[in-house]
């Protein structure tokens, strides 16, 4: 019985650690279908983190935080379309040029608003939510239906996102447009302005997808809280094969390995070796690398990602 | 009301003033245009001017013939009537109105709508999603809808296809039909088509008129720009001439012949193509059993045994799509050999890469001149070095020597009359047939000894056709080999002292130039023998 119990944990768990991966590779996948890619998605996620933290320590209310970590993303995102719609700027470049900028504002404002020394933190997280009804069904209950309101945007974004993309004219001209932007646009398709559209649906999404980790997963901000997640977002989008339900597994795959190297350096190595668990927790990464290894090769992406588009 | 062919070919006297562009008059009944145009100018932001003081205009029902040089101004024109650039002056009426075409959507909506000499379509959509693409539509995407909308159309005109085809996966053919169904699903009266002709063969050419007759018979307006003068005869009721941004002539098809119209389009051309044939001699390329698997994993060439001489050139006959795009490749090293030799002299190129390939004397004339033939985004002359800019005197110890590219850009470009404002013009700013001319002047100048040609001449005027040709005969006589592939049959007659037909992947019958049976050729190509 009290392993059965340890399962679902184990498996609600790897659930909730995948909800900033789903919610951002979700993200990531609407742009790279119109032929963005953002690398800059680590930045965004880092605005994310910062900037919920402080709108929820700031009001002491975690929703508004929810709120400012939306909006940050967003804002973030928009800078990157600027640069990369607007100056036409090299998109990898730029995506790396907004992590820097990010990590730079952050710890900026941070130092800013607390004395040097000081241990800014949450008094409380957005912490699971039993839906009524759902949640008293025997295991299902347990490990779906008793999780954090991200889990619930992001399984609920899954069906959405990909609707989206494959079930309505708007998806057909974002495809479109990242197979060949130069065609999409003598067909009279205003490219720039799908992009943008787009752009901000990462934002949201990946706004929030960083202000979860301060506001529902760890109640401190650190500069390093969002320790590459933005960038094994893109490699899942990769590997889900620039679909949403695709992105599901991917996320999940990597929700599980990152828990499951918690729970093996927890139980069963222990505090008697550190080394060792701090070794696993390279444990997701070293899956990213593998997954795309095996998941990676030949797939066919958006024709046109990451070429540069301007109109005559 | 549609007006009839006959009709207007009786009102010779109001055609002929609608030529005459200069002393053009109001009187003319405008309501009788659909498209009327007086005074275009365009000058591109390089500072070329493509368009200027142009009058043309096309009646209902009527197929209307665009001839000119390459870089006359052809495209600047239908692409203004289109909404995909915006002249700097001009009058442009549309059933009498004065309009601005500001982008293609607007062109649409009144009924003209253009496809350009390169494709407009998403190759991995498949048919219907490409349709959808255009119609503006919003909200949930409702596929079988444009299915439905295709059928009617398609059957309405008898143009077969399958909406749910990937584009990709049709041939050329084929593809343009799409490109003219998605126009007609838009409701487009008038149709312009961008050389549509340069890549399809002679039986895709015929469908595609048979086409053009059943749209004008509806009453429908169609320019085809062309740059053979046979098919705007065969096709139109009246032929426009460009020269130099300008209107040379607009003259009604009857009261015209080709060598008038050659002279017309290259001022004062004649013929002047002596064409003689090689002496064959020592065997340089040698292909053996070569398999090739084609893009979606499909053998495309099966088995298929080839000898290449010196001072030869071999003519491979077939309709597209029959593998000798995957052959070219394959003895390029653009594409795997999955079995087979392909050996120079005594070098085996199996599956070497392209530069070695191109090291050991093999030139490649690519069809797609866009994607693989040039770099758009670099000058003129960096892409006529392009091969061989590590060599002397192009670099030396390294380093570039700009100089002596520019001076062998500059010999290249007039030798072969490349139409460029200067040798540092970026290829983008070319205009289509100059980018085969850069793209044929490379090849042919590098020294190799064995050229690879496909569509050498595709997209180039009939004068430097002509140049291209007597420089394959000239390259000939000196003893470089020559595979020529291409779609106009013609070309392959003339040039090829043998010819082999490609079938389903093999080499179904072989003709020297003096047992030539076109007949039989021609079935050969159909598979039937
Ligand atoms: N995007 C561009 N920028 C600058 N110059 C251009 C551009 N496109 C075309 N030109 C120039 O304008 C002139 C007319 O070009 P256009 O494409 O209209 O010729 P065309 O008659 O269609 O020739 P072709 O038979 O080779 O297709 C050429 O001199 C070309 O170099
Ligand atoms: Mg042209």
């Amino acid at each position: 019985m009290m392993e059965w119990a340890l399962i679902l944990g184990f498996i609600a768990a790897g659930i909730r650690t995948a909800s900033p991966l789903l919610l951002a590779s979700l993200g990531e996948t609407v742009v790279q279908r119109g032929g963005i890619l953002n690398l800059g998605i680590e930045g965004a996620m880092l605005m994310g983190a910062f900037s919920g933290f402080m709108g929820a320590y700031l009001t002491g209310n975690l929703w508004v935080g929810l709120l400012t970590s939306i909006i940050a993303g967003v804002l973030t995102v928009l800078i990157f379309g600027f640069l990369v719609i607007r100056i036409n700027l090299d998109q990898v470049v730029s995506g790396l040029a907004i992590n820097l900028l990010a990590m730079g504002l952050c710890l900026y404002f941070f130092r800013i608003a607390f004395s040097q020394g000081a241990f800014p933190y949450l008094g409380d997280l957005i912490g699971p939510y039993a839906i009524p009804g759902l949640s008293q069904i025997p295991v299902l209950g347990e490990v779906l239906f008793n999780q954090t309101v991200f889990v619930y945007i992001g399984l609920i974004a899954v069906p959405l996102i990909y609707f989206l993309i494959f079930k309505t004219s708007f998806g057909l001209r974002l495809r479109s447009i990242g197979e060949d932007p130069v065609v999409a646009s003598y067909l009279g398709i205003n490219v720039s302005r799908i992009r943008y559209l787009s752009l901000i649906i990462e934002g949201a999404l990946v706004g929030m997808a960083g202000g979860l980790l301060t506001i529902s997963m760890f109640n401190v901000f650190d500069s390093r809280i969002v320790a590459a997640r933005g960038f094994v977002a893109v490699s899942i989008v990769i590997l889900g094969r620039w679909n949403p339900w695709g992105a599901l597994g991917g996320s999940l795959l990597f929700g599980f390995t990152e828990a499951l190297s918690l729970w093996i350096g927890t139980f069963l190595v222990g505090p008697a070796a550190p080394s060792v668990s701090l070794l696993l927790r390279m444990l997701p990464y070293v899956v990213t690398i593998l997954a795309l290894l095996v998941g990676g090769r030949k797939v066919r992406g958006p024709a046109a990602l990451g070429s540069p588009f301007s109109k005559e | 009301m549609p007006l009839s062919p006959i009709f207007f070919k009786k009102t010779k006297f109001e055609v002929e003033k609608v030529s005459n562009a200069s002393t053009e008059s109001d009187s003319v009944t405008r309501s009788d245009h659909s498209i009327f145009v007086r005074g275009i100018r365009k000058t591109y932001p390089n500072g070329v001017v493509a368009n200027q003081d142009v009058t043309f205009s096309i009646l209902r029902g009527e197929v209307h013939a665009l001839l000119g040089e390459n870089g006359a101004g052809k495209t600047t024109l239908v692409k203004i009537l289109s909404g995909c650039l915006t002249p700097d002056s001009g009058e442009i009426l549309v059933n009498g109105r004065s309009v601005r075409i500001e982008d293609p959507i607007k062109a649409v909506k009144l009924g003209i709508g253009m496809v350009h000499q390169h494709f407009t379509l998403i190759p991995t959509f498949t048919v219907a999603e490409n349709i959808a693409l255009s119609l503006s539509l919003s909200g949930r995407l409702n596929l079988d809808a444009v299915k439905g909308k295709i059928k009617e159309v398609s059957k309405n005109l008898t143009l077969e296809i399958d909406p749910d085809a990937r584009i990709e996966q049709l041939p050329v053919g084929l593809r343009q039909r799409v490109e003219i169904l998605r126009l007609l699903c838009q409701d487009v009266d008038i149709l312009i088509l961008d050389e549509p002709t340069s890549v399809l063969t002679p039986l895709e050419v015929e469908e595609l008129f048979k086409t053009i007759r059943r749209l004008k018979s509806k009453g429908r307006s169609v320019i085809i720009i062309t740059h053979k003068v046979k098919e705007a005869l065969a096709i139109s009721d009246r032929i426009t001439i460009m020269r130099g941004g300008r209107v040379v002539k607009t003259l009604p098809t009857i009261s015209t012949n080709e060598a008038e119209l050659a002279a017309l389009v290259v001022e004062g051309f004649a013929s002047s193509l002596r064409v003689d044939r090689g002496k064959p001699g020592e065997p340089v390329l040698m292909v053996k059993n070569l398999s090739v698997k084609g893009k979606r994993g499909e053998m495309a060439v099966k088995g298929v045994d080839l000898v290449l001489h010196a001072g030869e050139i071999l003519g491979i006959a077939g309709v597209a799509g029959n593998g000798q795009k995957e052959l070219v490749e394959a003895l390029t090293g653009l594409r795997r050999i999955e079995s087979g030799t392909s050996l120079l002299k005594t070098c085996d190129l199996t599956n070497r890469p392209p530069k070695f390939i191109i090291r050991k004397g093999v030139s490649y004339i690519p069809e797609d001149r866009i994607r693989r033939g040039v770099v758009l985004s670099m000058s003129v002359s960096e892409n006529l070095a392009l091969k061989n800019f590590e060599e002397q005197p192009f670099s030396k110890n390294m380093v570039i020597n700009r100089e002596s590219i520019d001076r062998y850009a500059s010999d290249l470009i007039s030798k072969f009359g490349i139409r460029a404002s200067d040798p540092c013009a970026t290829v983008s700013s070319l205009s289509g047939g100059n980018i085969g001319k850069l793209v044929v002047a490379r090849e042919l100048s590098n020294g190799a000894n064995i050229v690879v040609a496909e569509q050498p001449t595709a997209g180039l005027d009939v004068k430097a056709s002509e140049a291209v040709h007597q420089k394959l005969m000239e390259l000939r006589s000196k003893g470089v080999a020559a595979l020529l592939i291409s779609a106009d049959l013609d070309e392959i007659i003339k040039l090829s002292d043998r010819i082999v037909v490609m079938y389903g992947g093999k080499f179904v019958g072989e003709f020297t130039h003096d047992s030539l049976d076109i007949q039989k050729l021609a079935r050969l190509m159909l598979g039937s023998a």
